[in-house]
């Protein structure tokens, strides 16, 4: 099927009358293909009537394009003709009148006769011959449909937009008439858009589903393809052992967008948990924010940050709060000791499914502080082995009784889960092969060269150290496993953020502005000596800093571009798609079962939305996830709409089970106001 | 007010007349008279409610939906056959049966808190005035208006209206709740919330509901049982479903069991081939 329409990067935005803005729809792509027939789906006031407004060109996008046949849309056109619920015929005309004006109007230049037969024609196909001289008023509802479907149709347009057709109609006359523009749009060979909110009308007529968010800021959430074979019955349809597999996709998106709706709702009007100001409400000074780390070359954008003065210090003080064992962090973080994180980009969802077997903690992440960043190092008895590659490894431990010992930072954090997906995809079993062993990053050292571990996972600095030593070598970086790979998130809880939405967002922008300066090559010196400072890396920041990433046993050191990447490539944008991703992984590991409404869990711990107004904050690209799939190191393409059609095609073909979970009420795991002074 | 609520609940459930046959209409037949001669509506209904099921009765317009419904309220008395309610004929309309309409049916001029506090007064008479006001409190919590109490019923939304009109019927602790279509005019999201809410004070109380309503959907979410009715004239009940899904439901647990698609595709094929209306 041939490209017919682009909907690239298009928002829009409608003025308020406080001089604000209203914005309805943000960042949309779609690709409209020849002969198709899609549905748009969502709840009232998803922007589903301002995208079918846009495709026909009766408005303007606030930013982006759409582009038809080559040419940008930019006025309404023959060529793409809406059909509206309320069917705007005229009503001092009759049927054949109706459809003949806009006959005569568009294609003068077509001698009468053959307009007359156009007329006609168009008539006959909607099955309205006998009424053609009647009057609007003595037609039923369907029937005054189909004279606006057949006015649109006899201009032969290659798009027909329909916004919400059948809305006005009972569920009979509705069942008959979607039968028949079915048989229509087939006849006509249209490109046809729907704009619909009845999943079974839209599961009959479509190719495919395109499921909108709420709005404001409505995006495509998720595409669902219909592959129902044609020509499809209405009722037998639903017999098709696939149909109500579809269906329950759309109703559970459906849910999930109005449950997110709800819960947004009743955050914005709670009283503020943990609220920072009303202990002190008599000072207008900064509020301070304590801030849990564990010191790494991932706290660079901090403390670029604060060493700069980047954050707002009208609005925030900033105070670092370090540890040593992640698990610490994370218990502090839950018992509203800290007001947020800089945790492994796993956390957000963990904390909020209880993976770990705590209690669920609704967490969100506004924004990804650092993407790669790690290497997998192996002590030197492994090269005496001779393993220097994947496969040599795998070789290795199918001649082994033994599991390969591995110290990881945190249990099924990040790190681990890399691995697990790059040793499976190697051939190797990490259930029964790999034992992960959670070691805090200092310790790592000392357990390679005592032996207690065959080889550990960890930033830049720890494996550098162990190279120059001549204690291991490195086997692989994550550049090897998925470069580009979220690898540490800003995390709080969700009733945290809800309350504070000022502060936060000075919070990102202020790392988001330093992030960029941590990316600019010609900054390297500055950020060296920022993170020498004893708080930080101390005397290790020169090491963890080298241009040259040293690989030991022999090879060559080589400069690895975008190692630990802050900015560059949308790199703080959490992106959902991702944590679709960490879902799939953490159900093939059996952690969870899969989240049969993993967009509410996304929607509700993704929120590009706070990265984006932080971005516009900080001076920089507001930027929004993409939808497009991606594919690890091992080439298998991860497709958000179709995950465990994903899981599927891994190595084992895994089919976890899915169940539906349930969201933790926000903030209730923080009893008490974080301290603060 | 806690405790009152339970020991009325004790009295009703150690009440041995009240079990399997809790509502039952038997050999139940309405003809009315027109200018154009007698017109059958309803023929041989025979159909047992246990107390504190919830019914749901599906069918096309026409059939005799409304004529069964106000047969329960007592508006109507059958030409034949007779309904009865824990043993006794079902005569004039009483505070036992209470009927919620899709329009709401809420008087304008007064307060949320004063629809439902009539209701109470003429119903229960016998309650003293501080009960009185717990028991409008209570109910008005239940479905979440206890900060719209003040408010006229054109202040607030469709979906709040329809909450108020469901805790005035509560209110006055009906033994049978009678819903006639009650979220026919609601948005899908408020229509949504409404159900979840209803099947909570639903199990919390427990009266015997019996809901008109023509949204599949709906009945599969809400009833233990789905009565369908034939078209009418002379409609009659042509299968009942069982609805076998444990409580307490969630609507995507149940649209995702494999039962869901057959027990709907079983009622659609009820009203859509077997029994469709002579529009379709």
């Amino acid at each position: 099927m041939g490209k017919l329409m682009t909907v690239d990067d298009v928002s829009q935005s409608f003025p308020l009358k406080d001089g604000g803005h209203y914005i309805a729809i943000k960042d949309i792509d779609l690709e409209i293909h020849e002969g198709e027939f899609i549905s748009l789906i969502g709840h009232s006031g998803c922007g589903k009537s301002t995208l079918l407004n846009l495709l026909a060109g009766l408005s303007q996008a606030s930013s982006g394009g759409i582009v038809m046949d080559g040419r940008q849309v930019t006025d309404p056109g023959p060529e793409r003709m809406v059909v509206f619920q309320n069917y705007s015929l005229l009503p001092w005309q009759t049927v054949r009148q109706n459809v003949a004006m806009a006959v005569n109007n568009v294609m003068h230049d077509l001698p009468a006769p053959a307009r007359q037969e156009r007329v006609d024609c168009t008539l006959a196909m909607v099955g309205l011959e006998a009424a053609k001289d009647k009057f609007p008023k003595e037609l039923s509802g369907g029937m005054k449909q189909r004279v606006a479907i057949a006015r649109a149709l006899a201009l032969q347009p290659r798009l027909l937009l329909l916004d919400e057709p059948f809305g006005a109609l009972d569920a009979l006359t509705r069942g008959n008439l979607q039968q028949q523009l079915m048989q229509i749009c087939q006849n006509a060979g249209v490109t046809t858009v729907m704009v619909t909110h009845d999943v079974d009308e839209a599961l009959l007529l479509s190719d495919r589903v395109v499921m909108m968010t709420n709005g404001p800021e409505a995006g495509i959430g998720q595409i669902l393809q219909v592959p129902l074979p044609r020509p499809r019955q209405r009722l037998e349809v639903m017999e098709h052992p696939d149909y109500y597999g579809l269906r329950g996709e759309l109703i559970g998106f459906l849910q999930q967008q109005r449950r997110l709706k709800q819960r947004r709702t009743s955050l914005a009007t709670a009283p503020a948990p943990g609220a920072v100001n009303a202990s002190r409400p008599f000072h207008r000074s900064a509020t301070v924010v304590r801030l849990g780390v564990v010191p790494g070359l991932d706290v660079a954008p901090l403390a670029m940050a604060i060493d700069l003065k980047l954050f707002d210090d009208a609005v925030l003080q900033v105070v670092p709060v370090p540890f040593a064992h992640w698990q610490r962090l994370e218990e502090q973080l839950l018992n509203g000791s800290l007001h947020g994180a800089i945790t492994a980009a796993t956390a957000p969802l963990a904390l909020t499914l209880g993976l770990s077997g705590q209690r669920p903690w609704s967490a969100v992440t506004p924004m990804t502080v650092s993407r790669n960043g790690n290497a997998l190092c192996l002590g030197l008895p492994m090269l005496a082995q001779g393993v220097r590659t994947l496969g040599d490894l795998a070789r290795w431990l199918n001649s082994q009784d033994q599991p390969l010992r591995i110290g990881v930072p945190q249990r099924r954090a990040i790190a681990e889960v890399l691995l697990r997906h790059w040793l499976a995809s190697g051939g190797i079993d990490p259930e029964r092969q790999v034992r992960f062993e959670a070691l805090s990053p200092m310790a790592m050292h000392g357990a390679l060269r005592t032996r207690q571990v065959d080889g550990f996972c960890a930033g830049r600095y720890r494996v550098a150290e162990i190279v120059q030593d001549g204690q291991g070598y490195v086997l692989a970086t994550d550049l090897d496993i998925w470069s580009g790979h979220p690898e540490k998130s800003l995390t709080c809880s969700e009733a945290w953020a809800a309350a504070h939405p000022e502060i936060l967002e000075a919070l990102c922008s202020g790392l988001m502005r330093a992030a960029e300066r941590c990316d600019d090559g010609g900054q390297r010196e500055a950020l060296t000596q920022v993170l020498s400072q004893p708080q930080w890396l101390g005397t290790r920041a020169a090491i963890a800093l080298q241009r040259q990433f040293e690989f030991g046993a022999g090879t060559e050191p080589k400069a690895l571009l975008r190692f630990n990447q802050f900015h560059a490539d949308r790199a703080c944008v959490p992106n959902p798609a991702e944590g679709a991703w960490l879902l799939s992984q953490f159900s093939r590991w059996g952690w969870c079962p899969f989240p049969s409404n993993r967009l509410e869990v996304l929607g509700q711990v993704y929120r590009p939305d706070l990265c984006a107004a932080a971005l516009q904050r900080a001076g920089l690209a507001s930027l929004r996830p993409t939808r497009e799939a991606f594919a690890l190191a091992d080439g298998l393409v991860f497709d958000q709409d179709d995950p465990l059609g994903y899981l599927k095609s891994l190595p084992g073909s895994v089919q976890p089970p899915v169940a539906p979970v349930a969201l933790p009420v926000a903030g209730a795991a923080a009893p008490h106001s974080p301290a603060h002074r | 007010m806690a405790v009152k609520l339970d020991s009325e609940l004790a009295t009703m459930a150690s009440n041995p007349s009240a079990t399997a046959e809790f509502l039952e209409f038997r050999n139940v037949g309405q003809v009315f008279q027109t200018r154009r001669g007698p017109f059958e509506a309803l023929r041989t209904i025979n159909l047992s409610v246990a107390q504190g099921e919830f019914l749901c009765v599906i069918g096309h317009s026409g059939c005799g939906k409304s004529t069964l419904l106000n047969m329960v309220s007592g508006f109507l008395q059958p030409s034949s056959g007779q309904v009865s309610l824990a043993g006794e004929p079902i005569g004039a309309p009483g505070p036992d049966r209470m009927v919620v309409f899709q329009n709401y049916s809420l008087l304008p001029w007064k307060t949320v808190w004063q629809n439902v506090a009539m209701a109470v007064q003429a119903a229960r008479p016998e309650l003293s005035e501080g009960d009185r006001q717990q028991v409008v409190e209570h109910h008005l919590e239940m479905v979440g208006l206890t900060e719209a109490r003040h408010k006229k019923p054109a202040q607030i939304s469709g979906g709040m209206r329809q909450r108020v009109a469901i805790a005035r019927a509560l209110a006055v602790k009906p033994k049978v709740l009678v819903l006639d279509e009650p979220f026919g005019a609601l948005d899908a999201i408020t229509k949504e919330e409404l159900q979840e809410e209803l099947l909570t004070i639903w199990q919390e109380q427990k009266p015997t509901v019996l809901m008109i309503t023509h949204d599949i959907d709906e009945a599969l979410f809400l009833a233990d049982r789905v009565v369908m009715m034939t078209n009418g004239p002379a409609a009659t009940i042509g299968e009942i479903m069982t609805v076998p899904f444990e409580r307490p439901r969630r609507y995507e647990t149940i649209q995702n069991d494999p039962r869901y698609g057959q027990l709907r595709n079983q009622a659609l094929d009820f009203l859509y081939r077997r029994h469709a209306h002579a529009d379709s």
